[in-house]
């Protein structure tokens, strides 16, 4: 029953898939350059050593206070740029710079340097082309992240990139407590989805806290 | 006509499979504390493999994360050969997912054990959570408490970590003291943070007993939802429309032919 032409018909089945799907989610560049970013370096059997004189009172030197980010900058992709102390929006999700040059930090979660995990959010592109987080796709593990506040400057390093379907993004996991210093970025990866009014994935850049 | 319908499984299946694997939802956070003060520093592996090395007497690893379920945790000298069940400690411990632990090695190197405690994760607004660890091997019971005021533990003995107390944020004049009120060591001027959880350990010999403060946990707010990061590309939306009509008009197509081959065999 299966010649010559039922092996055409299911190569036209197969394409007419491929084009149905293509339909629901059109790939462009940032699509293709969020495949297959993820790496993580394994745990660092990093023990927490005393990294500050001896207080008098050892319990007022157990917690850190971390400062409001000003200005984030990452040497290996170019970026510099200026950061916006945002919250939520109204339907309750972070909220985000309407300058597509500009990042915003989370302000009601962890600060940068605090213990736990602050969060920069940043376009990856506007209506005219490439934002301020185009290039997030590029980082290695070992970059750096430079972050200015408050007179002080913070030195993180780049440890795991992972792209996640927006349903899979486990909120309580990326704004969640640490207890070391780490920040995480965040940008739109993946597909555009039009039914979702949003790109189907985000990107997330975990970085820890180094003395420099 | 089966073959067909595998391949386009598959197709599905690749599909709907992209999940995240870096940070699943089902792994419990463990932290490991040197509370032992005559024994070496220490390499802990968890399942046979070497998880922190170097770890020195009052250090502590901070919160790793480890897949939910029972693992086996052995000490062993800093820089010893790892072989199984040669360790100086060993023991299987069982952590449940989203939930925080604290594995302390405490007791004289020849007497040594753990002491395992659940860390809470949570605090009511402006106030603060604290708890304390007796783990000097030789000192007495202990209370620890307000100088010259209430008790906030009552009793503390070695080897034991207390549940923990939710106090008022702010700063307390505590003291670690003996049941008879003789202070064994004052800790003035304690900032007692809102929203933040304490661990207090009472370590090292009655001698020369000192604490060593651990926070378990901070608050901080969250948002309800990702934000909306890129702007897209509109001008990519009439082809897609075009697109699908293309793609359905192949399906339609498509499926008529093989309507047509099934009549005709």
């Amino acid at each position: 029953m299966f010649g010559k032409n039922a092996f055409k018909t299911k190569r036209l089945i197969l394409l007419s898939l491929v084009l149905l799907a293509g339909c629901q989610s059109t790939k462009d560049e940032v699509s293709i350059r969020s495949e297959n970013i993820e790496f993580s370096s394994k745990q660092s059997a990093a023990v927490t050593l005393s990294h500050r004189p001896a207080a008098e009172n050892p319990i007022n030197a157990a917690k850190r206070e971390g400062v409001k980010p000003a200005k984030v900058s990452i040497p290996a992709i170019g970026v510099e740029a200026a950061v916006q102390h945002l919250g939520t929006t109204k339907a309750g999700a972070m909220a985000v710079p309407d300058d597509i040059n500009e990042v915003s930090w989370f302000e009601p979660g962890y600060r940068p340097g605090q213990n736990g995990r602050a969060v920069i959010a940043g376009h990856v592109d506007g209506l005219d082309g490439p934002a301020i987080f185009w290039n997030l796709t590029q980082l290695k593990e070992g970059d750096k992240i430079i972050v200015e506040g408050e007179g002080e400057q913070l030195t993180f390093q780049v440890y795991a990139m992972e792209s996640v379907p927006l349903e899979q993004a486990d909120v309580s996991s990326v704004f969640g407590y640490t207890s070391s210093p780490e920040l995480v970025l965040i940008t739109c990866s993946g597909v555009y989805s039009h039914s979702m009014g949003t790109r189907e994935e985000r990107l997330f850049v975990y970085a820890s806290h180094i003395e420099e | 006509m089966k073959k067909v319908f595998a391949l386009i499984a598959v197709a599905f299946a690749l599909v709907f499979t992209m999940v995240s694997g870096v940070y699943a939802a089902d792994t419990a956070k463990v932290r490991v504390v040197h509370a032992s003060p005559d024994a070496p520093a220490v390499d802990v592996y968890v399942n046979g493999e070497l998880t922190l090395e170097n770890v020195a007497f009052k250090a502590n690893s901070g919160y790793l994360d480890v897949p939910a379920g029972t693992h086996d945790v052995e000490v062993f000298a800093n820089g010893s050969e790892y072989a199984e069940g040669e360790g100086v400690l060993r023991a299987d411990l069982a952590v449940e997912a989203g939930k925080a632990y604290t594995v302390a090695a405490a007791n004289t190197v020849d007497a040594l054990e753990f002491v395992v405690a659940e860390d809470s994760m949570e605090v009511s607004e402006g106030k603060a959570k604290v708890r304390v660890g007796h783990l000097s091997p030789d000192a007495p019971a202990v209370d620890v408490g307000v100088i010259d005021g209430d008790a906030l533990f009552s009793g503390a003995e070695f080897p034991g970590i207390t549940d923990y107390a939710e106090v008022d944020a702010g700063t307390y004049d505590l003291e670690i003291r003996l049941p008879d009120g003789t202070q064994v060591l004052p800790l003035e001027g304690t900032e007692l943070a809102a929203g933040t959880v304490y661990s207090i350990f009472a370590v090292n010999n009655a001698d020369a007993l000192e604490v060593i403060a651990l926070v378990d946990y901070e608050s901080a707010g969250s948002p309800g939802g990702m934000p909306t990061t890129g702007l897209g590309t509109p001008d990519t939306q009439q082809s897609s429309w075009l697109l699908m009509v293309g793609g359905l008009i192949l399906v339609v197509g498509a499926s008529g032919f093989v309507w047509k081959k099934r009549i005709q065999n």
